[in-house]
């Protein structure tokens, strides 16, 4: 059962969705926002593609199986945390670069770190939606 | 050369995991191959022996845990350097013999590497100067050591008797754990070599001390299967041939009598010792001997007689003279040659027969010259045949237990009877297989490879050797084994093959004659050992299996009531433990706070609270799964309203989202079920409805505790709220404390988030009954 008005929605709505996941990514630091809850919106594009156009183009959409990418998250957020122990510090002290980049500001090991807790969350968001829907689906 | 005791175990370990692969590559010849791993320690070792025996230990030290004070210690003695010299010089004989004895078994990697892995283990337990490196590697060997008894795992017996002594020789493990940290707390050290520099006799006066002495003694008794634990060895003979030969009769189980002979200055201090390990180490070699004469099976008689000798080793030590812990080390080391050796050669002779009981085999020295050679060089030494290495450690047997307190008539006794039973056994299971009447096999008996012959039979020259060279054996092993067991130095009398004409020789000429006649009318003894044997089946096997029942019984039952597979059931009891416990612990009276204290009520948030009352009332009651998950729905969004109201929107969003996508995860899950219908009676909806309202009420209480007591945590928010820019350089505070200051719980979160997430897609994809079974 598609609905065409859904399908174009989501079409519409999935690169913003995307794009205001990262934006609260990136801001979480200062302001509200952050991995978890960009995680879980950038999950929610993907839910919301699952819906309307079927679970096999979402995951299509989303290019790698979300297993790996549960596991790419952890392995960004231990690597995160490893870095500091480079310069001496203990597991998962946060370093940071010490001039501020352009557009992005001050970049350090905690948005490498919430990066990994974003990746994470998507990842496992949709693989327990993917596994749920694609049983009901097939049958 | 310290270097070396590092590099000893970690190269046998990794030789032990290359096995696999080199065997895949190199098929049987691997063998080979690998037996150049322990030849290079036998080199190493023997390299260390003139500085051991000028009286210097070797050793080594690096920190590991420096803030626990663990370290890679290690510590070589005159001791360690006996033990040594065993587990690499046999260790290198067996490798060589599994190669011929296993040949063509596809698992023969698999077996190499455990096998090194018991070697490294086992180097790890006699070098080790740090009590708790030393627990370490006393557990490997207990694990090695269970993987090689199950080594055919496809046999019943053979899982069920490595269990077995993986359960007594863990049990005995935990033992020694508790034991060395008393010990180490008492003595405040843990390095052995400090342990035995101290003031015994002040050490064992300290409260706890017969704790430690207790259970340091449980561990030994285990792990050399001393009565009333000695029912694991004889099973353990299910493994392959080589595995008994070289952890069940040479090298793992004389980790017990290493523990006792390693810490003997500090132990034998205490006033329990002699009254303990005297009578059990009496009773092993009592019983063993016994059950030995009752046995039908060539790996089960020669079991139980080093169930006999371990015995002996645990009462001499026991005995505790100087004379007596001479006697042990020799009796140690003649065991060791024999012993292996035999075992070896009763591999041989099932390997070429597929017969294992002396009775039906007979005439074998034709077919297997080379194997039976072997056999009686090793048979002699057994018997304590003068020029042999058993002749000379027997006769300092005899004469410390004629010296040992407690009269000699008796020790005198109960030694006699031990030996010449050892003498009837040596001629049954060296002797009379190949020189005994011909039989006729079905199959044709025939010598095995080079591999099969050369090791028991070095093994069985070995102990010629040593006899006939006393002196220089002496003093290169025995001697300083011993003055490392008693820590004293100095020069004592060499080892010696004649004696001269002393009671000792008398009690020699009388055990020879007592042997034969055993020999002679074994079939009686055999009656009267198995009669023994059936009393014996009573004892303390029967405890160990009614122990064993008993705990599987109590986790059965426990399971049935604890994991009975009804979601509710496991619901109910969560929420009902979390009520009580959180109940448990608030600050009663709780007060309802009043006054200033007490936000005017806004119009907003009475609103909001009130739709959600209303919600949660109309989930209860609601006719379809649907209508009742949309009005928690209303609950949830409800709660993330009221985050907004008082500035948190952070957690406003989260709740958002999360509530979106549970809404979400329902509609899938419903999607499964069937058709709703009222399934729960009466009674049941009312159980419900007061669990319900009692965990809210509790929760309430929470929330109001919370509010009045206005308690010190707040200097954690506060803290926070004044770092999180300055030492995280980060405005806002929750992400702050999620990615910086609380970090590693944040990781450890998600960690189970992404193990729960495989659990949940496994269990939908894995459901037995799903249609979709199979597919990806």
């Amino acid at each position: 059962m598609k609905s065409v008005i859904l399908a174009a929605l989501s079409r519409l709505i999935f690169g913003l969705l995307l794009l205001f996941s990262i934006f609260l990514l990136l801001r979480g630091h200062n302001l509200p926002g952050g991995g978890f809850v960009g995680g879980l919106v950038a999950a929610g594009a993907f839910v919301l593609q699952a819906l309307a156009e079927g679970f096999a183009e979402s995951r299509r959409r989303l290019r790698l199986p979300a297993r790996v990418i549960m596991g790419i998250g952890l392995l960004v957020a231990i690597t995160s945390g490893i870095l500091g122990m480079f310069y001496g510090y203990p597991f998962l002290t946060g370093i940071w670069t010490t001039e501020p980049l352009p557009l992005l500001g001050k970049l350090g090991t905690p948005l490498m770190f919430d990066l990994g807790v974003y990746l994470t969350v998507l990842g496992v968001t949709c693989q327990v939606v993917f596994s749920l829907g694609e049983e009901g689906e097939e049958s | 050369m310290g270097l070396w005791l590092l590099i000893l175990p970690v190269m046998v370990f990794v030789a032990g995991f290359l096995a696999p692969w080199l065997h895949k590559r190199l098929g049987h010849r691997a063998g080979l191959g690998l037996a150049l791993v322990p030849l290079a320690g036998l080199v190493a070792v023997a390299g260390m022996g003139p500085q051991i025996v000028a009286g210097d230990p070797v050793t080594f030290r690096h920190a590991w845990a420096p803030s626990l004070a663990i370290g890679l210690d290690f510590y070589v003695d005159g001791l360690s350097f006996l033990f040594l010299l065993l587990i690499t010089g046999i260790g290198l004989l067996v490798t060589l013999y599994a190669a011929g004895y296993l040949e063509g078994d596809k698992n023969l990697g698999r077996f190499y590497l455990s096998l090194f892995a018991f070697m490294g283990s086992m180097i790890g337990v006699v070098s080790a100067d740090h009590l708790l490196l030393l627990f370490v590697f006393w557990e490997l060997t207990s694990l090695s050591s269970y993987l090689l008894i199950s080594y055919y795992h496809e046999d019943a017996k053979a899982r069920a008797s490595a269990l077995q002594a993986l359960l007594v020789t863990v049990a005995g493990g935990l033992c020694f754990l508790a034991g060395i940290i008393l010990l180490g707390q008492m003595a405040e050290t843990y390095l052995i070599s400090e342990l035995l520099r101290m003031d015994p006799a002040a050490l064992m006066s300290r409260p706890g001390a017969s704790a430690v002495l207790i259970l340091l003694l449980l561990a030994a008794f285990t792990k050399s299967a001393q009565f009333p634990f000695h029912f694991w060895l004889p099973n353990a003979m299910v493994a392959p041939a080589p595995v008994s030969a070289y952890l069940h009769s040479a090298t793992m189980v004389k980790a017990g009598v290493f523990l006792l002979a390693r810490l003997f200055p500090i132990l034998s201090a205490g006033s329990l010792w002699f009254p303990v390990v005297v009578p059990v180490g009496a009773a092993t070699l009592v019983t063993g001997v016994l059950l030995a004469c009752g046995e039908k099976d060539l790996k089960r008689i020669l079991a139980y007689t080093t169930v006999a000798v371990l015995g002996t080793l645990t009462l001499l030590l026991g005995i505790g003279t100087d004379l007596a812990v001479r006697a042990a080390m020799a009796v140690l080391l003649a065991h060791a040659l024999y012993k292996a050796a035999l075992f070896l050669v009763a591999g041989s002779v099932d390997h070429a027969t597929g017969i294992r009981d002396p009775e039906k085999l007979g005439g074998l020295s034709r077919l297997m010259p080379k194997t039976a050679t072997a056999a009686w060089l090793a048979a002699f030494s057994m018997a304590g045949i003068p020029l042999w290495f058993g002749f000379v450690s027997k006769e300092t047997l005899y004469e410390a237990l004629l010296g040992a307190p407690g009269g000699a008539w008796f020790w005198g006794t109960v030694g006699l009877l031990g030996s010449a039973i050892m003498v009837a056994l040596a001629a049954e299971v060296g002797w009379k297989p190949f020189w005994g009447s011909p039989r006729k096999f079905t199959n044709q008996p025939h010598e095995g490879p080079w591999q099969m012959w050369l090791g028991p039979g070095l093994l069985g020259g070995l102990g010629l050797l040593a006899g006939i060279l006393p002196g220089a054996t002496g003093a290169m092993l025995v001697v300083p084994a011993e003055q490392a067991v008693l820590q004293a130095k100095g020069v004592v009398d060499p080892l010696k093959l004649w004696h001269g004409f002393t009671p000792v020789l008398a009690l020699s000429g009388l055990t020879f004659f007592l042997g034969w006649v055993i020999f002679r009318n074994l079939p009686s003894a055999r009656r009267l050992g198995s009669l023994f044997g059936k009393w014996g089946a009573w004892g303390p096997e029967r405890m160990y299996h009614a122990l064993v029942e008993g705990v599987l019984a109590f986790a059965r039952w426990q399971t049935s009531v604890l994991q009975n597979g009804y979601l509710r059931n496991y619901f109910l009891t969560c929420v009902l433990f979390t009520a009580a416990l959180v109940g448990w612990f608030l600050p009663w009276p709780v007060v309802f706070p009043t006054g200033e204290s007490l936000a005017r009520p806004h119009v907003l948030s009475v609103t909001i609270c009130l739709l959600m009352i209303a919600g949660a009332v109309l989930a209860c009651v609601a006719n379809s799964r649907f209508t009742a998950i949309l009005c928690l729905g209303v609950v949830g969004m409800g709660v993330a309203m009221i985050f907004f109201i008082f500035s948190a929107p952070d957690l406003a969003m989260t709740q958002i989202l999360v509530e979106t996508l549970t809404l979400v995860l329902f509609v899938l899950a419903f999607y499964r079920l069937p058709f709703f219908k009222n399934y729960s009676s009466r009674g049941a909806k009312i159980r419900d409805a007061v669990l319900g309202v009692v965990f809210g009420a509790v929760m309430a209480m929470v929330v109001l505790a919370e509010q009045s007591s206005m308690s010190p945590d707040r200097d954690v928010s506060q803290y926070y709220g004044e770092q999180s820019l300055v030492a995280a350089k980060g405005a806002n505070v929750v992400n702050v404390i999620l990615v910086d200051f609380r970090a590693l719980d944040t990781l450890g979160e998600i960690t189970v988030l992404a193990i729960a997430a495989l659990g949940v897609s496994a269990m939908i994809r894995l459901r037995p009954a799903s249609k979709n079974r199979g597919k990806p």
